[in-house]
């Protein structure tokens, strides 16, 4: 199975140049309008914009191909599902035995497919036009103590190396005849000891050698440490701040003082 | 190698490449195009640097990898055909890491895992685990914890578990790295013996001096291709092909290149050889 | 003042019941190259541990003499403190370098003192420069090979601007291009800045050429220290206690035992060139003269 835990593609669109702490904001701001839009139509929209932003991010196919495969999913599901749950409304469609199926709460279960296709997706405009590194310097330059910020990236940073000694392990334990794919649950979940061991052991023994390294280099030496890399926010960050906070607080407004139906 | 009690018709071909192509799901494009055999009894080296293929290539040989095109024949079967487990009967590989490895709360039943996975009975077991304790010298060691253990001693361990499968061929990945002069020297023997037994014995390894002192045929890897398949000698005459594989000779060879002048052939592994050769030079042996 | 200053030091790790040191006493001045030279178990990685304070304070035991860094005895003074006089880089290259790209990663050590950021950059640069790795800053360690992860390692314990630069072993995962690569760059700082330098290694094939004294050891103990002609003179003591002498040096030993002397003495494969066509070209060819 591929997967992806680095979305970043590196591209040089308006969306990559902006501050990521401009993208944070705006991400949240389409998130809470997902959460508060009731209309099916203006939902529709609103994945339409993300999907478009999501095209303008210019990102590798196979990631795009991998965000929105898990998106489409889960939004069929829910369109799928939701009439068996939800009963009430008329006109009734199908009526046999527990299934009763109304025309109502088909658009009940789109809209809400729509509603958690836009919340599933909208992070993805983050993490296809923003590095890790940039996403953790925003997360400290928002308040997060540096210490939390060092344990993200660093996290980050291992897993990959972290998945290649997964891989290393169980091709180790299955050159010694081990089968993972055969036997019973509990024999099964036996079979994974021989890769958990070894893997937390060079977890653990990595996490020493890391802690000997981050002492070397004075790390927590000085509560005023420096930061190389600093975001700044430039004029264009700023319009594009002010411009996404009113397209998207206007119809929170419309909404609620002046009740437009969205 | 030809075990001295068998004619020589009925030396056995045991692994057969034939124009092996494997590119990585990155894309990475790891072998262009191999071709060799492996018959019973030899001993290998495949060497090269880091990228060179040298790893993809073993892992093709015991299936954990399949080609992308090409075929790899194992006893006359081709691998795709075959599960891992099962060509693990015929094809044992100790790891490079031994911690990669070893997850038990001692070293005997560390060394059954492998037996015990290939579906021997109790007694098949119990005679295969003590050979293998025999071979790698472990029973001061049998009932430690692996974990506890040197990193000489660990690999050890790994090394007997792959024994105790009773594989004929065995693929060792950089065995001696992290070892002392002195476990290094021991372990070689055992393997020396292993391949006096008519085990086929396959090094991975980027050491020439080890190439030198134990491997009998010498496959060069560089970039996904095989530059040289030879005898160490035809090997280390060509310092070229060995810088070109991000390799280096060792310094005797480097040496003995370096005085061609004086009549030293360019092709001498030990310095041993080196010293016989400038000693008859200057008529005094 | 010694850069580095053992007097009598035993050192055992909390837990162990083994002796790690045992009564070492040893000295590099400044702007020395010296390779403690030594198996596993034999002491050389707890010297390093030790020339920059992470013994006793992040690794205890019972510490006993006394060890003095640039003067500082070591129990004085923290890790931190000591950063900023001895860099240090370990054996494995993937578990010391933890952050997202290379310019983080030499930019970390400065930044944790404080340093400004104009000057953090110049030192990021010279770094990188240094070991060969300019224009890296924005790759990620982990797409980088082994020799590159530890060049990387390097700068970024000399970002710090260190007077001493101690490595544990830095070539052990390798292939010989990484080694090469490495050992240039060790070569560089001795020779261009003078960098003092403790390395310990097992295999005495590289540094022999360029150390300026060699320190053995075996179980703890010192067994002798000098000048690498003198302490590289007999590979088969060193096989003995579990290091690899330089091949020509064994040359050398077979040499002189054939001839009945004991004048040769290699270290690289120079010396052995220079020696033996010396040798040959006052014999003649057979019978020529």
């Amino acid at each position: 199975m591929v997967m992806f835990i680095d979305l970043y593609t590196e591209a040089n669109t308006f969306l990559h140049r902006l501050d990521p702490r401009v993208k944070i904001v705006a991400v949240l701001l389409l998130s809470v309008l997902a959460f508060l839009m009731t209309n099916l139509y203006s939902l529709l929209l609103l994945l339409s914009f993300i999907f478009l932003l999501l095209f303008l991010s210019r990102a590798k196919w196979s990631k795009t191909y991998f965000a929105l495969k898990f998106v489409l999913r889960l939004m069929l599901l829910i369109v799928v599902l939701w009439p068996f749950f939800d009963r009430t409304g008329t006109p009734i469609l199908l009526d046999f035995g527990p299934v009763q199926i109304t025309e109502p709460a088909i658009w009940r279960g789109v809209t809400s497919a729509l509603r958690v296709g836009c919340l599933a997706s909208v992070w993805y405009i983050l993490m296809f036009t923003t590095s890790q590194r940039d996403l953790v310097l925003a997360l400290v330059r928002f308040g997060l103590r540096f210490d939390y910020g060092l344990t993200i990236a660093v996290s980050l940073r291992f897993f990959p190396t972290f998945v290649s000694t997964i891989d290393s392990i169980t091709d180790a334990q299955k050159a010694r005849g081990l089968v993972f794919a055969q036997g019973g649950l509990l024999e099964r979940s036996k079979k994974y000891v021989a890769v958990l061991v070894p893997a937390v052991v060079s977890a653990l023994r990595m996490a020493d050698s890391l802690s000997l390294a981050l002492q070397s280099r004075a790390y927590g030496a000085r509560f005023d440490r420096t930061y190389l890399r600093q975001l700044k926010m430039q004029a264009k960050d700023y319009v594009a701040l002010v411009v996404v906070v009113t397209l998207l607080v206007l119809p929170m407004i419309a909404k609620y003082v002046y009740s437009v139906p969205i | 190698m030809i075990p001295s009690r068998e004619a020589a018709s009925t030396v056995e071909r045991l692994v057969s490449v034939q124009n092996l192509k494997f590119t990585y799901e990155g894309g990475i494009e790891a072998l262009r195009g191999v071709s060799l055999n492996i018959d019973r009894g030899e001993y290998i080296a495949i060497v090269g640097g880091n990228g060179s293929g040298k790893t993809t290539l073993a892992k093709n040989f015991n299936g954990l990898l399949r080609p992308t095109s090409g075929t790899v024949t194992v006893k006359g079967r081709p691998t795709a055909q075959m599960g891992v487990a099962e060509l693990a009967r015929i094809i044992g590989y100790a790891f490079q890491n031994p911690d990669h490895q070893l997850f038990c709360s001692t070293v005997e039943e560390e060394i059954r895992f492998g037996p015990l996975n290939l579906g021997y009975s109790e007694n098949e077991i119990g005679t295969k685990v003590e050979r293998a304790i025999d071979a790698m010298n472990l029973g001061h060691v049998r009932m430690s914890a692996p974990l506890s253990l040197r990193l000489g001693e660990r690999r050890r361990v790994s090394i007997a578990s792959v024994v105790a499968m009773d594989p004929e061929v065995f693929i060792l990945d950089e065995p001696t790295t992290g070892l002392d002069a002195e476990e290094s020297r021991e372990l070689m023997e055992r393997l020396s013996s292993l391949n006096n037994e008519g085990k086929t014995i396959i090094l991975i390894t980027h050491d020439m001096k080890l190439v030198a002192e134990h491997a009998k045929r010498v496959v060069v890897m560089a970039r996904g291709r095989m530059l040289l398949d030879s005898d160490p000698r035809g090997a280390f005459s060509d310092l070229d092909l060995i810088r070109q594989s991000n390799l280096e000779p060792p310094a005797v060879t480097l040496l003995s290149h370096r005085l061609s002048d004086y009549g030293i052939p360019q092709d001498i592994i030990s310095p041993e050889e080196l010293v016989l050769h400038v000693m008859r030079f200057g008529g005094r042996s | 003042m010694h850069a580095l200053e053992m007097r009598d030091v035993s050192f055992k790790y909390k837990g162990s019941k083994q002796l790690a040191l045992e009564k070492v006493s040893l000295e590099v001045e400044k702007g020395e190259f010296v390779t403690l030279l030594g198996c596993n178990g034999s002491g050389k990685s707890t010297v390093c541990l030790l020339a920059n304070g992470l013994i006793p304070h992040a690794l205890p035991g019972e510490l006993s003499g006394e060890v003095r860094i640039f003067g500082e005895e070591v129990r004085q003074k923290s890790v931190a403190e000591f950063s900023t006089k001895v860099g240090i880089v370990f054996q494995e290259p993937e578990s010391q370098l933890f952050c997202m790209s290379v310019e983080e990663e030499v930019a970390f050590g400065p930044e944790n003192l404080a340093v400004p950021r104009e000057e953090i950059k110049n030192r990021v640069e010279w770094a990188l420069d240094l070991v060969g790795m300019k224009g890296y800053n924005d790759r990620s360690p982990f797409s980088l090979s082994g020799g590159q992860k530890q060049r990387v390692a390097i700068a970024a314990a000399l970002s710090m601007r260190p007077e001493m630069l101690v490595l544990d072993e830095p070539a052990y995962a390798l292939d010989p291009v990484g080694r090469m690569e490495l050992y240039s760059v060790l070569k560089e700082l001795k020779e261009k800045y003078g960098m003092t330098v403790v390395l310990a290694e097992r295999d005495a094939e590289e540094a022999a050429g360029f150390s300026d004294r060699i320190v053995l050891m075996d179980d703890g103990k010192v067994i002798e220290a000098g000048p690498p002609r003198l302490v590289l003179r007999d590979p088969g003591r060193l096989r003995g206690i579990g290091v690899v002498p330089p091949q020509v040096s064994e040359v050398a030993a077979l040499m002189n035992s054939r001839l009945k002397v004991s004048r040769f003495s290699f270290l690289t494969v120079d010396d052995a060139e220079r020696a033996i066509v010396q040798e040959l070209s006052s014999k003649g060819r057979p019978g020529a003269r």
